[in-house]
């Protein structure tokens, strides 16, 4: 099986040139969009890595730019809690969500019915960055390629955690079985951590996470990672080849950006996405991001429109695969 | 002394101004609402939460770890002054408490509980300081088969020494796993029991179970038995101290209570309210002065509020080492914890050993505080405790409804929050104690948890369950103290029915 992410490169790349072509004008001076606090939804509790970076958003939109922006964190039923409680807002750029995989690209094919259209519900605005998980495995089972991973999964089936179903974690480990042939044991955990101790502890053979996280882990030989789901090496990490390179066209992601609710005006939908890309623009701000393993790309607001679009077709089947669907 | 070097890195870091004042706010807060009546250490740690959200890991540990004993205490005052339990364990403090204080000897009472409370934490923190380390060397090789057979140690252990009764604990146990199932199942990903409700996607949160069966109950029962306006006891501050005598006669009560709390407190799930019931059962049947039970005797204050203190501090023992929380209100530091990325377990000592110690030097800290703290302020605590309770419970549903809400921003909750008080007060007029249900439903998702696991690992052979060591002795002690529960229940139903049968004899040979 081939899974290639980045037919949506091709066409983005399209779209920026037609973007270029057609509106030279539309690039707005970054600054304050709105007299009032901005409230920026988090589909998460307090403290992981999204909210992380909406705070880091939050922070440097008032120090920079003088838009006050507060976090409001509405978790609950992967994501849609909030997306569904963005999309009623009023679009007038008060309310913002940091977009993400579950509520936009899982949610709508995992439920049945949600209660709010991921693309036509809501204007995505500007993309963010993107972190990529990868698979590690035990440094006693010996392997240290994709190439032995697969002679050893297809003799015997390894156990791998993942930081619960439907996490990007279980998706990669469902895609990576589906690629290979084999069908491993999937164990979930709630979240990344509980895995983590598990496989320390030695229960689990394999576990797939964040890379850029877990890079302590590789450097005290806990685990060897075999694999990073990114298109390219990661800098922070470059001694993990990726998949593509050892022959597998996996390409997953996990990525952030800032939408908000369908009707925002264009010329504050473009002053949005000025503002919040000259936030990330700021060295300072970037380094903070690759701390937290995210790495940044800037986007047009079209191009981050039609990823949204692209990924949700992307990861159907993946989802469908997984039996998570309902 | 590795350990002592340790604990004196801990104290180092909780004597930071930061930490300090941090430590000071909680055990404030902390008495503030245990002495309100109907809300326990439960919502305290639940009102406190969003604020330490802002906080460093550390300094939020060591606050909510602060309102967590700081309510227990606090608990004791409205119960010795109003026979007005603020908290459930404080109820057995009532029990000699209230007569000594219609005695006139509430200042006593007050003092006495005071000093058994710090005498009980510090024998629950030098368990803490010793076992800790050890069991979390042994937790390294815990597998999931390990897990689970601790934590249905705890639940079997918790309800059937429940006060109404094996069977009925046992009964109320299940429902509250079942309660727990609510959901979105972790191993497969599909809904249970939501009802098509999007809200109860993520399952009921523990604060809207706690608040809602504990708090609003509680109010619910104590609007019907109207009671109200009885603190007007005044407190002698001449008759405070002990006599000598008297002083004597606590030492060993506190020494066999903090022992008893310090046990129960560190097996998982059973949490202080237990600790102190069956303290004080023992010291009934073991204390000189056991005829006098009931009439209001210091040693029978003493206790309960030691076990109930060092059962409180011992709690943090599988909390932090095994990630499996030593008491229901545990399971919200466990959540605190994970805000801040941070997964109890084994590792924890490891990787956070300043958190860890720090926190544990909190404890001492903290208790002196209390101590410091407590003696002077008790007219403040009496003075609000004298408010109109037509003023005071409005107030407290309203603290209990933002509690709620601040947890998801969602109204559904408060709402839900008020169904399960309701059914909560049902369960109080048939005798169903709630604390059972509760435990089911904090350590149920878990125990699930580790089962499911533990399967998926062995391939479906569910004999890994006995072959691992630390799991089959952990089962045959479940199995022990099950046979010996129901053995105990059916003994005293026929020994009630003998009684029963000798009384109507005698009435008919009359």
């Amino acid at each position: 099986m081939k899974i290639n992410l980045n037919r949506l490169t091709i066409l983005s790349t399209c779209l920026a040139i037609l973007a270029l072509v057609l509106a030279p004008a539309a690039i707005a001076a970054p600054g304050a969009w709105s007299s009032e606090p901005v409230r920026i939804v988090v589909t998460f509790p307090p403290g992981g890595t999204s909210d992380l970076v909406a705070r880091l958003l939050a922070q440097h939109l008032d120090a920079d730019f003088g838009q006050k922006a507060v976090v409001d964190n509405r978790p609950g039923a992967a994501g849609t809690v909030a997306a569904d409680y963005v999309s009623r807002q009023a679009p007038d750029g008060t309310t913002l969500i940091l977009s993400n995989n579950a509520p936009f690209t899982i949610s709508p094919t995992r439920f049945k019915s949600i209660p709010y259209k991921p693309l036509a519900g809501f204007s995505h605005i500007a993309y963010i960055g993107a972190s990529a998980p990868g698979l590690f495995v035990k440094p006693a089972t010996g392997i240290n390629t994709l190439k032995e991973y697969v002679i050893h999964v297809k003799n015997s089936p390894m156990t791998y955690g993942s930081s619960g179903v439907g996490s990007i974690s279980h998706i990669l480990g469902e895609a990576v079985d589906a690629a290979v042939g084999v069908k491993s044991i999937h164990v979930p955990y709630k979240g990344s951590s509980p895995a983590i101790q598990d496989f320390r502890a030695g229960v689990l053979d394999s576990f797939y996470d964040m890379v850029v996280q877990n890079s302590d882990m590789i450097e005290d030989k806990e685990a060897v990672a075999i694999a990073i789901a990114s298109p390219e090496r990661n800098p922070e990490v470059p001694g993990v080849p990726t998949f593509r390179e050892q022959g597998y066209d996996i390409v997953i992601e996990n990525w952030v950006g800032i939408s908000g609710p369908a009707g925002i005006k264009p010329d504050m939908v473009n002053k949005i996405h000025d503002t919040v890309l000259a936030v990330f623009a700021s060295p300072k701000v970037q380094a903070r991001l690759t701390e937290l393993g995210i790495t940044h790309t800037a986007m047009s607001t079209q191009e981050y429109t039609s990823l949204v679009a692209d990924l949700i077709d992307v990861w159907a089947p993946l989802i469908r695969s997984a039996g998570i669907a309902e | 002394m590795d350990i002592l070097a340790s604990f004196g890195q801990g104290l180092l870091v909780v004597l930071q101004p930061e930490n300090l004042m941090y430590c000071f706010i909680g055990v404030f807060l902390g008495t503030f609402i245990g002495v309100l009546p109907g809300i326990g250490s439960m919502a305290a740690i639940a009102l406190i939460l969003p604020l330490t959200f802002y906080l460093d890991p550390t300094p939020a540990l060591v606050m909510i770890a602060a309102v967590f004993y700081g309510a227990e205490y606090g608990g004791s005052t409205a119960s010795i002054l109003m026979n007005l339990p603020g908290t459930p364990a404080a109820s057995i403090t009532a029990i000699e408490g209230y007569p000594l204080a219609k005695k006139g000897r509430a200042g006593v009472a007050l003092f006495s509980t005071a000093m058994a409370s710090f005498g009980g934490g510090m024998i629950g923190l030098v368990v803490i300081i010793v076992l800790s380390p050890s069991l979390a060397k042994l937790a390294l090789s815990f597998g999931p088969a390990d897990y689970f057979s601790v934590i249905l140690l705890g639940l079997v252990a918790a309800s059937a020494v429940s006060n109404s009764g094996a069977l009925k604990g046992i009964a109320i146990m299940v429902t509250g796993l079942m309660l727990g199932t609510i959901g979105i199942d972790l191993t497969t990903g599909v809904l249970r029991f939501t009802m098509g409700i999007p809200e109860l996607r993520d399952g009921v949160h523990i604060v809207i179970v706690a608040m809602g069966l504990f708090g609003v109950s509680e109010l619910i029962a104590s609007i019907r038995a109207n009671i109200g306006g009885k603190a007007t006891q005044t407190i002698d501050y001449n008759d405070f101290y002990p006599s000598k005598q008297e002083w004597k006669s606590l030492f060993a009560p506190i020494l066999r209570g903090g022992t008893i709390g310090s046990f129960f407190g560190a097996l998982p799930g059973t949490g202080q309210t237990i600790a102190a019931a069956i303290a004080y059962a023992v010291e009934k049947r073991v204390s000189p002065q056991r005829e006098k039970f009931g009439t209001g005797v210091l040693p029978g204050v003493a206790v309960p509020e030691a076990a109930n203190n060092s059962a409180t501090q011992t709690a943090f023992i599988p909390t932090l080492t095994l990630g499996v929380p030593g008491s229901p209100p545990m399971a919200i530091v466990i959540g605190a914890l994970m805000i801040y990325g941070i997964t109890p377990g084994p590792r924890l000592l490891v990787e956070q050993p300043d958190m860890f110690w720090g926190l544990v030097a909190s404890f001492l800290v903290g208790n002196i505080m209390l101590l410091i703290l407590n003696v002077p302020l008790i007219g403040l605590w009496v003075r609000l405790l004298k408010i109109p309770y037509k003023y005071m419970y409005p107030t407290i549903i309203v603290l209990v409804c933002m509690g709620v809400y601040s947890l998801n921003n969602n109204v559904f909750d408060i709402w839900l929050t008020l169904v399960i008080g309701a059914v909560g007060y049902i369960m109080r007029l048939f005798r169903f104690e709630p604390a059972p249900l509760l435990l089911g439903f904090v350590l149920g998702p878990l125990m699930e948890e580790q089962l499911r696991r533990s399967m998926l690992l062995s391939r479906g052979d569910p004999m890994v369950f006995l072959e691992r060591p630390i799991s089959a002795t952990l089962i045959a002690v479940t199995a022990g103290i099950l046979i010996f529960a129901l053995y105990t229940t059916e003994l005293n139903r026929r020994r009630a029915r003998a009684a029963r049968n000798k009384i109507q004899q005698e009435i008919t040979t009359k």
